[in-house]
């Protein structure tokens, strides 16, 4: 038996057919006597809806035309809370909210059509910032516009200032972030009313768009049928909003009797979709004269926009992540995620965390600068260590090295030679030279007891052939899940790569593996895809005719021979959480995370300060990881979520204008392009997690978490400003090295 | 996009009278990298798109007694890389500060003078000068950070987009246009006009004219020039302010200057306070940075754009010491 595939750069699963065309994406499939379906949205950011009307010019008959009440079942989408609306029914609370759907063969009539709806709405004040939403100038959700808040204490905080030498404050914040994913949203839909609801189309979480259709058509699960199709990209934009696409597609299909298809074109992707949450996060840390964190007092807020969506989840993981990869005895922290009459933000990967480490390594920074010490040796002072306690008590039971991964990455960056270097020469320069770093960590799968909730479920199936099937309803977005599984499976039962094949996923026929997201692909659906391949291996063995030591075709003489006379040859595997995980929910205690990835990124950054440019010149990311399945991949997801911080960082500016995304198009909205991102270097430490698939952990989102305080780090560095807020402008550049009109460009 | 009629004529006597005499009715499409984008988001939406790709006329850079005629449809890659243009640093640069290949290849020189604004109003469909229902314009308390600081004394608040636009006016060049009745030339510098309404456009064209050709006059490559921009990011996007500077030096001394900012106000704007500075002066440090100072004398910033001031400074300063040193190609852009 050969186990020669994890740790091996294969080819992709479905590069072959990406690279060639042959891949389907949603527009790719043409259904006979299809449909285009279009959204009217809103356009006032609260009020209510006084009318409809149908403006002149168009062949209103031949159109499809839904409103709330055309709703079968129930008129929201299916998540967290039920509070989000299919379509606007009186009330509307953001301007990007749908009202009415149409549809119409001819696309381009469709869109005038769309612009010929006018709503008459009575505009209500609206909510656009997390101050105001805080002190309930308007409620516009619930009693309080709170969403969801949790309070995390340990130890006793209050006693720590009295006898703290230094007591440390700052206010730091973060700006909304589209995913932009290559492919936009887009779904197609086959309703009939007494056959059921079929939907293909871009997405991450089948089984999200299953429960979500369930609610909305009032259907059994049998009647409900998900498959996604070949999809380019998400990052979290494809974690809930499919649910609502999939829904209206669904509902014009369902009263037009057609297949209707509904892709958004990117301003409409921009605006209407979610977006990472906006957060503004408070930090008051004491600290002794050596140098150790005494007491940690944290308020982070997240702005969830118009509707809860994942805002309750996406503030859980932020606020576990808030105090960092250290040990502190006294932690409270206190989260709110609070409602504004903006488009609902949602998952992005990082969920929460980006925004909590990026205020906590800028702020450490600030206290290492006030107690005289330099951020390196700050940090080294006080890394968690194995045995000690997070701030939800969890005990890091693993072998964990910060101090390790940190000088791993100072040396690699040669951050010592290069400090140095720059402050010499730095002096009288205008382009100045910085480096900057952040150490983090991101706990990989669903946090607390969430993934006990999900339980969930993989299924392997073997033909006579000898070929193995892997059924699970985790999806392949790009980063690779059908390459690793493949891998996986084919290393647990000694096989060729070509063996393994991977369903797509499909309601219909794969279990519920959970949905794709949380860096928990690989770690828990791949441990479950490990598990059913022994199951599998355990039967045939178990029946006699899998001798040990066998080949390939001794596999496959043994599938046949056991089909034969057995029928189906199946194994499933069902999570079942590491021994010793405990999590209350109540309390919010406990281990937080099965386990953690760890990482150390150091940014060399170049600042003019007079034209207020700012160039990453090098990159350097440590992490440890777990077992690397597949290097390529796996730095892959390194370097891209690094350039989309480095987006997050300096270039990727949200402006909203009346609640609306004012700059949804691609040349106002700028991302950062190859010629804006330097060399990432990357570097992996592979210390094996005994609960992941030959050891791995996940790592899609670590990335995305510690780049952006990285490179503001390094900007202080550079210029000794202090910037408190991403992303960083120019103008804000401006304003904090304080030029004023009159100054005169020097040297 | 709104459905339209596309015509495609094969010379200019076909191509004229397709275009109509009041601006709406039909666009001229060259590369159509502006175009396409402002007619699939309903800013523009004509009932008939004239593609002028088919008119040969409009090819070529030719030199000419009078001077270099390059033709309208000379696309901004060849503009960069033609043997000719290095004769004009100023303009190459510009060329090759529009960071994209597939930019370059496609947009042409006629459309990049002809572009439309890029003002988020504008774009967004709230109109040319972005007002209210009361008339106010939206930007001086609105979005604008990318708005002009010169020449904004309304009604136009918008940026000229074009890189080429201060190069060109600095050379003198001056531009061709062809109408039924015949041709006319305008000097680029009076090309460009600030509208006074929505239904106005930014420069002189008529509405059933084609921009042909822009001429540099002879003897320009004499003069010692350069294009310096300002930038947030390296590629696929507009710079954040420029000047293009192009000096007739005597014996290390200026002889004549000619300086014009770019996306800093509704029209390329020439600075000629900074330019009178230069007279009989050496161009060192300190001449150019009073340069700089004397250009932005009369900025009038706008609530979010203060920054842009001093880039526009730094810019001229930045311009006139490249155009002072030996002659090469910008660095910028090679991508
Ligand atoms: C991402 C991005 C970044 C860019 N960055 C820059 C930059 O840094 N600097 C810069 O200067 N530009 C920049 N551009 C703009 C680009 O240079 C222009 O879009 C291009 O030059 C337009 O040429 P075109 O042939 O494609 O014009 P088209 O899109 O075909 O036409 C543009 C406009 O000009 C009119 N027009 C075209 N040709 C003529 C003619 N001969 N006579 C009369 N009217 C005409 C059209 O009717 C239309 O209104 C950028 C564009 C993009 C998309």
């Amino acid at each position: 038996m050969k186990k020669h595939l994890i740790g091996r750069p294969v080819p992709r699963k479905e590069g072959r057919a990406k690279v060639t065309g042959q891949a389907r994406y949603v527009d790719d499939l043409v259904f006979p006597g299809m449909l285009y379906g279009a959204t009217v949205r809103s356009r006032v950011p609260r009020g209510r809806i006084k009318g409809i009307s149908f403006g002149e010019g168009i062949p209103w008959h031949e159109f499809t035309i839904v409103t709330a009440k055309d709703i079968p079942g129930e008129n929201y989408v299916a998540l967290i809370a039920h509070d989000q609306p299919y379509l606007a029914d009186g009330a509307v609370n953001h301007s990007e909210e749908p009202v009415v759907l149409l549809a119409h063969p001819e696309k381009y009539l469709l869109e005038e059509a769309r612009r010929a709806v006018q709503l008459e709405i009575e505009a209500l004040r609206p909510t656009f910032t997390i101050e105001d939403s805080l002190n309930k100038k308007e409620i516009i959700w619930g009693e309080d516009n709170l969403f969801k808040s949790y309070s995390v204490e340990k130890g006793n905080v209050d006693e720590v200032w009295a006898r703290a030498d230094f007591i440390v404050e700052g206010e730091y914040r973060t700006g909304a972030q589209e995913q932009l994913y290559i492919e936009t949203n887009g779904m197609i839909a086959v309703a009939i009313p007494e056959k059921g609801v079929t939907v293909w189309g871009s997405m991450q979480c089948p089984y999200y768009v299953h429960k979500a259709l369930m609610a909305l058509f009032g259907l059994p699960a049998d009647k409900v049928r998900v498959i996604q199709s070949e999809t380019g990209g998400g990052f979290g934009g494809k974690e809930e909003y499919p649910s609502m696409i999939a829904g209206h597609a669904a509902l014009l299909a369902w009263k037009s009797g057609k297949p209707v298809k509904i892709i958004y074109d990117r301003a409409e992707d921009m605006a209407a979709t979610t977006k990472r949450h906006p957060s503004r996060t408070r930090h008051r840390t004491a600290v002794s004269k050596d140098g150790k964190l005494l007491g940690m007092e944290i308020d982070f807020v997240i702005d969830g926009g118009a509707y809860t969506t994942l805002s309750p989840v996406v503030l859980s993981r932020g606020t576990i992540h808030a105090p960092g990869p250290y040990f502190c005895p006294n932690v409270r922290i206190r989260s709110r995620a609070v409602a504004t009459n903006a488009p609902p933000h949602g998952a992005f990967r990082g969920f929460g965390a980006p925004q909590s480490i990026f205020a906590l390594e800028r702020h450490l920074n600030r206290v290492a600068r006030a107690i005289g010490l330099t951020p390196e040796e700050f940090r080294r002072r006080n890394f968690i260590q194995p045995g000690q306690t997070t701030a939800t008590g969890q005990v890091i039971r693993e072998n964990v090295n910060m101090n390790h991964l940190l000088e791993r990455a100072l040396v690699l960056s040669d951050y010592h030679a290069k400090t140095a270097r720059f402050a010499r020469e730095n002096s009288g320069q205008r382009r100045k030279k910085g480096m900057g770093f952040a150490s983090f960590m991101h706990g990989a799968g669903f946090t607390g007891s969430g993934e006990q909730y999900l339980a969930s479920v993989v299924e392997l199936e073997a033909t006579p052939q000898g070929r193995v099937r892997v059924l699970a309803a985790s999806t392949e977005i790009g980063q690779g899940t059908n390459t690793i599984f493949s891998q996986i499976a084919a290393d647990a039962l000694g096989l060729d790569y070509d063996s393994i094949e991977i369903l797509k996923p499909d309601t219909a026929s794969v279990p519920n593996s959970g949905p794709t997201v949380a860096s928990r692909t690989c770690m828990v659906v791949g441990k479950l895809v490990e598990a059913a391949a022994l199951g599998l291996q355990q039967t045939l063995v178990g029946s006699g005719y899998l001798p040990e030591g066998y080949t390939p075709a001794g596999f496959e003489r043994a599938c046949k021979r056991y089909i034969e006379s057995h029928g189906p040859l199946k194994s499933s595997s069902q999570y079942q959480p590491p021994p010793g995980i405990h999590w209350d929910d109540a309390t919010y205690y406990g281990d937080a995370y099965g386990t953690y990835a760890w990482a150390v990124y150091v940014a060399e950054v170049t600042v003019d300060t007079v034209t207020f440019e700012i160039e990453v010149n090098d990159f350097v990311a440590v992490q440890e990881v777990g077992k690397v399945i597949h290097p390529v991949l796996a730095a892959g997801q390194i370097e891209g979520g690094v350039a989309q911080a480095i987006g997050y960082a300096l270039y990727e500016n949200v402006v909203w204008n009346e609640g609306r995304m004012f700059n949804s198009q691609m040349t106002n909205y700028i991302m950062p392009t190859a010629v804006d991102v330097p060399p990432i270097r990357v570097f992996f430490e592979e210390l094996p997690y005994s609960y992941g698939p030959a050891g791995a952990k996940g790592l899609g989102e670590l990335p995305m978490d510690g780049a952006a305080p990285a490179i503001v780090n390094a900007i202080e560095n550079a210029t000794g400003v202090s910037i408190h807020h991403i992303p960083v402008m120019p103008e804000s550049l401006m304003e904090a090295l304080a030029v004023t009109e009159k100054a005169v460009e020097r040297a | 996009m709104q459905a339209f009629e596309y015509a495609h004529p094969r010379s200019m006597t076909e191509a004229l009278p397709l275009l109509g005499s009041r601006w709406g009715e039909t666009e001229i499409l060259a590369g159509g990298t502006d175009l396409l984008s402002l007619m699939k988001n309903y800013v523009v939406t004509p009932k008939r798109v004239v593609n002028i790709k088919g008119l040969r006329e409009l090819r070529g850079i030719r030199g000419t007694p009078e001077g270099i005629y390059i033709g309208a449809l000379v696309t901004l890659e060849e503009l960069r890389t033609s043997q000719p243009m290095h004769e004009y640093p100023a303009l190459a640069q510009a060329a090759a500060g529009v960071t994209s290949p597939q930019i370059r290849n496609m947009g042409t020189v006629g459309g990049d003078l002809c572009q439309r604004p890029r003002c988020w109003y504008f774009r967004s469909g709230f109109g040319l000068l972005a007002r209210d229902e009361s008339g106010r314009s939206l930007v001086p308390q609105g979005e604008n950070r990318y708005h002009a600081i010169l020449g904004n004394d309304g009604p136009a608040y918008f940026v000229n987009p074009s890189s080429l636009a201060p190069a060109l006016i600095a050379l003198g060049a001056k531009a061709r246009l062809d109408g039924q009745n015949g041709e006319r030339y305008v000097a680029l510098a009076e090309f460009f006009v600030i509208p006074k309404s929505d239904a106005e456009r930014e420069n002189v064209l008529q509405p059933n004219e084609i921009l042909t050709h822009v001429i540099i006059p002879e003897g320009a490559w004499e003069l010692s020039s350069a294009t310096y921009e300002v930038r947030q990011k390296e590629a696929l996007d507009w710079p954040l302010a420029t000047a293009a500077v192009a000096l007739k030096m005597q014996a290390g001394k200026v002889a004549s200057a000619r300086i014009v900012l770019g996306h800093v106000a509704p029209i390329p704007w020439p600075a000629p306070e900074a330019e009178k500075s230069l007279a009989g002066q050496p161009i060192n440090e300190a001449t150019a940075a009073r340069a700089g100072e004397a250009a932005v004398q009369g900025a009038k910033p706008l609530s979010g754009n203060r920054y842009k001031v001093q880039l526009a400074r730094v810019a001229v300063k930045r311009a006139l010491l490249a155009a002072a040193r030996p002659r090469s190609i910008g660095a910028k852009g090679g991508v």
